[in-house]
């Protein structure tokens, strides 16, 4: 835990701070990084360091006062979220130009005005060229903070705009660690800590929804009986998965982290897999499907992710691929 | 808040303007001569100098300094006013925001009053690409005809999406990506006066990463400046996240010796140490087209150090530069496909284990048959030309009998298919009744296809001990070897001998599909 009471990223962390003590804050900063490494708990952090009325040191905010748990809580006069309006949607022009407005003028209360864009990649391009002179150009008393999955989804011409900070997936151990420390039992934290692929903010969430690894156990059970099964039977099962797109895309997730597991054993690279409590069923499964096949079926389930957000016909989607799994018994 | 060098560094005269000088000479000309154009079109990549050419004219028209050639000055009133940003003529609208057919009329119904200030109204609309289809036609009689006292100065990295109507209209400049030894002069430059302490390396490191956009390239200057100390190279590679150059080597290498674990071990130590996944498969490229480089003699353009340059050497002669150009796809892929949310590793993984497929399977084409069913699985494109081996063991007789083949045809072989079937009955009636309901259709590629007429016998047929018993038979009556395997004809649901009996089009088959044509 660093002075910012953040998981990790310790040299973002440190940089920024240094940029709030010494008052050398850029205008613009691009946090990426995949979802649930804490880009929003980092932005969130620096918007208090920046505003924090009684400071525990330069630039550390308290995390007490009113005014820093006003910004915990997104409550502050000064401070504007933009976001698209769920996970998966779309972050619209209109959405911009009020940022442009709100800019516009002074802050009330505090030193700067701050507006914070969560998931940005999802902008879609008229909102990203909205948002281009802004960013060039700021006010003096405007800060602003994107965060995205990676850099590559935004037009260039922001990405050059912004002082960019990658925020990289912590350590399997670390995020054992940190669930540990908030009383994961030792067990499930270490499984937790894999799966989450170092994203402290999402084995968090994991580890508080129960429903969660009972949904992972069923759908990897439905993988290892989908290859043994024939045709008709991956059929229906296609026609199931599609129902509901959401519980297809959380499905997908989950295979995808399987299918790289058996893609690396099969490969025998010496990284642990991710779903470390079927290591035996991967390693099993490596044996029957040599290294190309098991490159196809990931890049075939990553692909099906990719489309499954350009609204495609999710049926037929999930009955190619499946069709495309080779027949394991 | 300080501002950022880049909005600090941006050029206030026309020699500042870094290598753009088809561009700034021609202005400077216009300007001198009086010879200004009221409308203009700036284009080209980001961070190259569009909206600082824009300010700069904009300040050249307006500026009081008696000498022409003089201007801007930089010391006048009017000039002043520009830098500071409160000129009353200079109208800078980002059109990105303000693209609507309204935004424009509102500009046609002020621009007939004259400059409240300088000698030219001059209006630079930026981002010009995200004007509506309206506001670009309600634009047009205003852009060819404005009044003598206003200028058009048009800004935007996409040209392309301007209407030909628009750009007829314009004086077009094009602008260029900014050469990598410009890059790291200017970097140098601000160094100095910023008090900054760099090294070399780290600013040649920023100039390749920032490809040609110079905003780019001082915003990571920017970037690295503010953590206080001096500019090494470790630091650039931490914030910037690219690897040593030994990792991106030793992955090279692990393609070459076809050692999947290895290669996959290196990327993820790279990754632990802190890599960008990204960054390190556009320093693979960066790499591979060096070697591309090399392998087309023209090693001298590449960059590196001498022990370096030994190892790309080898490198370049163990492989071939078809395989080069595929790994550059692959990896070039990875570096820019916006996918891959999950896991940031997971595009550079792929890509590697797909360049370490890709040299197999071009064996697999030009060596007949040699690959067993399984591993062509993934590529079915290779597979259209071959008829699938009937069982696994087959294939390398074949390639022995091979250059038998050529001695016996068709018409040989129903000639004595009568004798042929008696000999294989005197072993094996059951084989011999089978035999009887086939029928030889063709000598394709070495092999004896004969036809039948239900799945049902061509799977009984297909079983290793007939196969071995007709071929022996066969062996017997003409002296020849050659291989013999069952295919399906005639009946509904036959399927072609070289579709995948897996595959999709057998599923399709099997549900009741009717093949009509296949390519």
């Amino acid at each position: 835990m660093n002075t910012w009471n953040i998981f990790g990223h310790d040299w973002a962390v440190e940089m920024l701070q240094q940029h709030v003590a010494h008052n050398t804050l850029r205008h613009a900063y691009l946090l990426t990084g995949p979802s649930g490494v804490g880009r929003r708990t980092l932005a969130i952090r620096l918007a208090q360091a920046l505003n924090c009325q009684t400071p525990k040191a330069p630039g550390v905010p308290c995390q007490a006062c009113r005014t820093c748990k006003q910004f915990e809580a997104g409550q502050n006069i000064d401070l504007m979220v933009i976001q698209a309006e769920a996970e998966g949607g779309t972050l619209k022009v209109e959405q911009v130009r009020e940022v442009t407005k709100f800019l516009s003028l002074r802050p009330y209360s505090s030193p700067y005005k701050i507006v914070i864009f969560l998931r940005f990649q999802e902008a879609n391009p008229n909102a990203q060229n909205a948002l281009l002179k802004t960013l060039e150009e700021a006010p003096s008393h405007a800060l602003l903070l994107l965060t995205a999955d990676n850099a590559e989804q935004l037009l260039p011409t922001i990405i050059s705009r912004c002082e960019i900070l990658r925020l990289r997936p912590l350590s399997v151990d670390a995020v054992t660690d940190f669930l540990a420390a908030r009383g994961v039992e030792p067990g499930k934290a270490r499984l937790l800590g894999h799966l989450s692929g170092g994203r402290p903010g999402f084995a968090l969430r994991l580890s508080a929804d129960e429903k969660a690894l009972a949904f992972r156990t069923e759908k990897l059970d439905d993988l290892r009986a989908l290859l043994a099964a024939r045709r008709r039977e991956r059929f229906t099962y296609a026609e199931k998965l599609s129902k509901d797109k959401d519980i297809f895309r959380q499905t997908l997730f989950i295979w995808l982290s399987y299918w790289r597991d058996v893609l690396m054993k099969a490969s025998g690279a010496a990284l642990e897999p991710t779903n470390i409590d079927r290591a035996d069923e991967i390693g099993n499964l490596s044996y029957d499907i040599d290294r190309p096949q098991a490159r196809a079926i990931t890049e075939g389930v990553e692909k099906a992710l990719d489309r499954l957000d350009k609204n495609v016909n999710a049926r037929l989607l999930a009955e190619v691929m499946l069709m495309d799994w080779p027949m394991v018994k | 808040m300080t501002q950022a060098l880049y909005r600090k560094w941006r050029p206030l005269l026309w020699d500042e303007v870094v290598s753009q000088e088809h561009i700034i000479q021609t202005l400077k000309n216009a300007v001198a001569s009086n010879r200004v154009a009221h409308a203009y079109l700036f284009s080209g990549p980001r961070g190259t100098g569009k909206t600082t050419a824009a300010r700069l004219l904009a300040k050249a028209v307006n500026c009081l300094n008696p000498d022409v050639t003089h201007r801007p000055c930089n010391e006048c009133a009017h000039c002043k006013a520009v830098n500071e940003n409160r000129f009353m003529d200079l109208i800078e609208i980002d059109a990105a925001s303000n693209n609507g057919v309204d935004d424009v009329r509102e500009l046609k119904e002020k621009i007939n009053f004259s400059p409240s200030q300088g000698t030219y109204k001059v209006y630079i609309i930026d981002e010009v690409h995200m004007l509506s289809a309206g506001a670009f036609n309600a634009l047009l009689k205003t852009l060819e005809e404005p009044p003598p006292h206003a200028i058009f100065i048009l800004a935007t990295t996409e040209t392309h999406k301007i209407p030909a109507t628009v750009l007829s209209r314009c004086q077009r400049h094009e602008f260029r990506r900014v050469p990598l030894g410009e890059i790291t002069r200017r970097l140098n430059e601000i160094c100095k006066s910023e008090g900054l302490e760099a090294d070399t390396d780290a600013l040649n490191t920023i100039s390749r990463q920032s490809s040609g956009g110079m905003r780019d390239a001082i915003s990571l200057l920017d970037q690295l400046s503010s953590t206080g100390g001096k500019i090494t190279l470790e630091l650039a590679q931490t914030v910037l996240g690219t690897a040593t150059s030994q990792s991106v080597i030793a992955l090279v290498q692990a393609v070459i010796d076809q050692q999947p674990g290895s290669g996959l071990d290196e990327i993820h130590r790279a990754l632990d140490g802190g890599a960008d996944a990204r960054a390190l498969a556009r320093q693979i490229v960066d790499y591979l087209r060096n070697l591309m480089l090399v392998q087309m003699g023209n090693g001298d353009q590449v960059e590196v150090p001498a022990d370096t340059r030994a190892q790309m050497i080898k490198h370049a002669n163990a492989l071939t530069s078809s395989e080069v150009l595929r790994m550059m796809r692959a990896f070039n892929a990875a570096a820019t496909d916006p996918r891959g949310g999950w896991s940031p590793s997971l595009g550079l993984e792929l890509a590697f284990a797909e360049v370490l497929e890709l040299p197999a399977q071009a064996e697999v084409v030009s060596a007949p048959r040699a690959a067993s069913r399984t591993s062509a699985a993934p590529a079915p494109q290779a597979e259209s030309t071959r008829i699938q081996p009937p069982i696994s063991q087959t294939p390398t007789k074949i390639t022995e009998s091979q250059p038998k083949v050529a001695t016996v045809t068709l018409e040989q072989v129903t000639k004595a298919w009568k004798h042929i079937s008696s000999l294989v009955k005197a072993k094996d009636t059951n084989v011999a009744a089978l035999l009887n309901s086939g029928k030889p259709i063709e000598i394709r590629e070495g092999i004896l296809l004969l036809a039948f007429a239900s799945d049902i016998l061509q799977e009984k047929f297909n079983r290793p001990e007939s196969l071995d018993l007709t071929r022996k038979a066969l062996h017997e009556s003409l002296g020849v070897d050659l291989p013999v395997q069952a295919v399906i004809i005639g009946s509904k649901n036959a399927l072609p001998s070289h579709v995948k009996p897996d595959g999709m089009v057998a599923a399709a088959n099997q549900l009741g599909g009717e093949i009509v044509d296949i390519h």
